[in-house]
């Protein structure tokens, strides 16, 4: 029952919430329910180690290795966002932000995208992940829209008018993955369940399967915000609530590339790994290249920090599409690095945003380091592990990825990343010197007052987890990512 | 049953495919959107309408519950709700589109063209009736330029349901008797939520703009 389990505890947070609860009540079922999220998802680790799938109700759900590592995934950053969310909506109702109606939107609809996430990591059956992700849209582009600015809107309805059109692309190339099935199984309905096409993926019609995976890596792409179907990533992320914010980039992006990854490994054990494999690194290096110019150019926080997702993003899909073993196992590590780093830097930017009451660059510096002392260190910090810099993991799972390639003869995309990576590390060093260091200017008296260590203990929570799996990964979880790893790269 | 009532069905799957296509076509002339929205339900009709005679000929009973979902969904209950929002928003017509009627028409000639292009090497799966796959290709070219070309929120909205009928209708002439009905039901329910979700937010820019019109979402940049 774990797996039914993992589903029911965040959306019975979530239904619990449209009650007229107290704040703190709502903040606690929502905390609840992802801590106990994580609790069986470690339990859900153990026991793919020991089994090597996990299924329930006829197969109807499956949890692999790569499922397993992404329910961790999800069940921590929803649990600091939950964390940091209830200190957040209190400042924010006390200036007035937000209406306790919009903030009891906000404890309905975020453990109702947490479940959305997690069925889309464990169900089988495509178009059912198909479902979920569609389902995960739409329960965040309300919380994208909550605080009901003109541009907060206008950010809310791009990201859901872009993530329908991907999305509607990417029910065809599931619908074309259904007709390959039917095709080789004329009489009767096929299953649709992934493991069960996996058996049959070799038998299936190559032309339809290159269009299916093309579709999927389009629409997933899109919902993911690879480049060049990013547009909307900037814009949702820097009007959404810090916490949203923190959950969009920090697993929903990785959510959808968990989907377009289960069409890869089907893709590739019907074609071979050659097709799929260099479409994902040419968006993947895309993405990665056209980060870089926009960090340096923003003038925003936020949108700063969405573009360097975007950069992230792309990393694990070039780690990824080198498919050695040991790159996609350094692409797998960072996402993992990669939830736990963002959300700091997005709880940064929203104590910084209740503080300063912009996201502007020149409005919040120089000097935030003598107003919010505890978030501009913690934020430096996290900062640097974004940027790649030891003792952080970012700078191992990088260092893996493209000592991996290199090692394995890939020098040329190898480099690329290399490059990308330098570039955005200048950009943000450079706009993050402007605002954090230095004194502040005179006649600046636009702060809200506020304690130093307000909204900072979901940070120093995340950012002290960081650090530990940084120095030590528990041998199950190495274990557990690299069996996920394997999964990819084709071997079992 | 007589010999001839798959040739029969067949036929009957041509027909309402093109005549799906020939709505399609209405839709993207016309301005107003209590007439789009009256467009779109019988385009439904005509969707429930090929489930229906797939669950017939093929004696797939399930398909049914398909044919019966769409229609509740898409024929009735949709344009209700989207009547609803529209005069709740007190628009009835759709302002200055980018491109005008015969540009428009020009442009989804080409699309159906490029349709046509497109399925020709998997016309050899089509299961049901002829050139089904080309207009479901079609209909989601055309959806994807309506969605560019009308400014209404409503507009674009109805615009991505018509490329949600063309999914579908792939689905029912590749597949052998449409998808498994756990994931019939899950898109259902999210397409459903989904107009719902999009009614909410397109109020909202009602009310926060006073208009509706999605060329004035303007102000994010970079």
């Amino acid at each position: 029952m774990l797996l039914t389990f993992i589903l029911i505890a965040p959306a019975a947070a979530g239904l619990a919430n449209l009650f007229w609860l107290p704040r703190r009540i709502m903040w606690l079922l929502s905390v609840l329910a992802f801590g106990a999220t994580l609790a069986m998802g470690i339990v859900l680790l153990h026991q793919v180690l020991m089994r090597g799938v996990v299924t329930q109700w006829n197969e109807f759900f499956y949890a692999d290795a790569l499922s397993a590592w992404m329910v961790l995934l999800i069940s921590v950053v929803s649990l600091a966002s939950s964390l940091y969310a209830g200190h957040y909506f209190q400042r924010d109702l006390a200036a007035g932000a937000v209406t306790r109606g919009r903030m009891q939107e906000f404890f309905v609809l975020t453990p109702l995208f947490g479940a959305g996430m997690f069925l889309v990591v464990l169900a089988n059956n495509l178009g059912v992940m198909w479902a979920a992700v569609e389902a995960t849209a739409l329960s965040s582009v309300l919380l994208v829209a909550l605080y009901n600015r003109k541009t907060s809107l206008e950010a809310a309805w791009k990201y859901v008018m872009l993530g329908s059109v991907g999305l509607a692309l990417a029910l065809l190339g599931t619908v074309l993955v259904y007709a390959a099935a039917c095709k080789n199984n004329p009489q009767g309905l096929p299953s649709f369940n992934w493991s069960q096409l996996m058996t049959m993926a070799p038998q299936f019609d190559p032309h339809l399967i290159k269009l299916a995976f093309v579709l999927a890596l389009i629409g997933y792409g899109a919902k993911a915000g690879l480049a060049p179907m990013h547009t909307w990533l900037p814009d949702a992320h820097s009007e959404a609530p810090s916490p949203t914010s923190a959950m969009l980039s920090g697993v929903s992006l990785k959510v959808a590339i968990y989907a377009l990854l289960r069409f890869h490994i089907l893709t590739s054990a019907c074609l071979g790994s050659g097709f799929s494999r260099h479409l994902l690194l040419g968006f993947g290096l895309a993405s990665m290249f056209l980060a870089p110019p926009f960090i340096l150019v923003q003038r925003n926080l936020k949108r700063m920090l969405a573009y360097s997702s975007l950069e992230h993003v792309g990393l694990i899909c070039a780690g990824i599409a080198m498919n050695t073993p040991i790159t996609i196992f350094g692409a797998l590590l960072h996402m993992g690095y990669h939830a736990l780093t963002k959300p700091v830097l997005f709880f940064a930017a929203g104590n910084i945003h209740q503080t300063f009451h912009s996201l502007e660059f020149r409005i919040i510096g120089p000097g935030v380091v003598k107003v919010l002392p505890v978030t501009a260190l913690l934020m430096g910090l996290a900062a640097v592990a974004a940027m790649g810099l030891p003792p952080f993991g970012l700078f191992f799972s990088e260092l893996t990825v493209i000592s991996g390639g290199i090692a394995a003869g890939k020098t040329t995309v190898s480099v690329m990343v290399l490059i990308a990576l330098i570039a955005s590390f200048c950009g943000i060093l450079q706009q993050l010197t402007r605002i954090l260091p230095g004194a502040r200017k005179r006649g600046r008296d636009n702060e809200t007052d506020a304690s130093p260590f307000a909204g900072t203990s979901a940070m120093a929570l995340l950012l002290g987890t960081l650090l530990v799996f940084s120095v030590w990964l528990p041998a199950p979880l190495l274990q557990g990512i690299r069996q996920a790893a394997g999964i990819i790269g084709g071997k079992p | 049953m007589n010999p001839a009532s798959p040739e029969i069905g067949a036929q009957l799957i041509t027909l309402m495919a093109a005549l799906m296509l020939v709505m399609q076509l209405l839709l993207a002339v016309q301005p107003m959107l209590f007439t789009s929205v009256r467009l779109y339900a019988i385009q439904s009709f005509l969707l429930a309408g090929i489930a229906g005679v797939v669950a017939f000929f093929d004696n797939a009973s399930h398909v049914y519950i398909l044919a019966t979902l769409t229609f509740i969904g898409k024929v009735i209950f949709l344009p209700w709700l989207l009547n609803r929002q529209l005069r709740r928003i007190q628009i009835t017509q759709e302002v200055e589109p980018l491109l005008n009627a015969p540009a428009t028409m020009m442009v989804c000639g080409g699309l159906t063209l490029l349709g046509y292009l497109v399925a020709r090497p998997f016309t050899s799966l089509e299961r049901l009736g002829n050139n089904t796959l080309a207009i479901a290709i079609t209909l989601v070219l055309t959806g994807f330029f309506l969605m560019i070309n009308r400014r209404k929120a409503i507009s674009q909205v109805l615009a991505l349901l018509t490329v949600e009928n063309g999914v579908m209708l792939a689905a029912v002439a590749l597949t052998t008797y449409g998808m498994p009905l756990v994931v019939e039901f899950g898109i259902f329910f999210d397409v459903l939520v989904a107009v719902m979700i999009l009614g909410i937010l397109a109020y909202r820019i009602r009310e926060t703009f006073s208009s509706m019109d999605t060329s004035k979402l303007n102000q994010l940049k970079g």
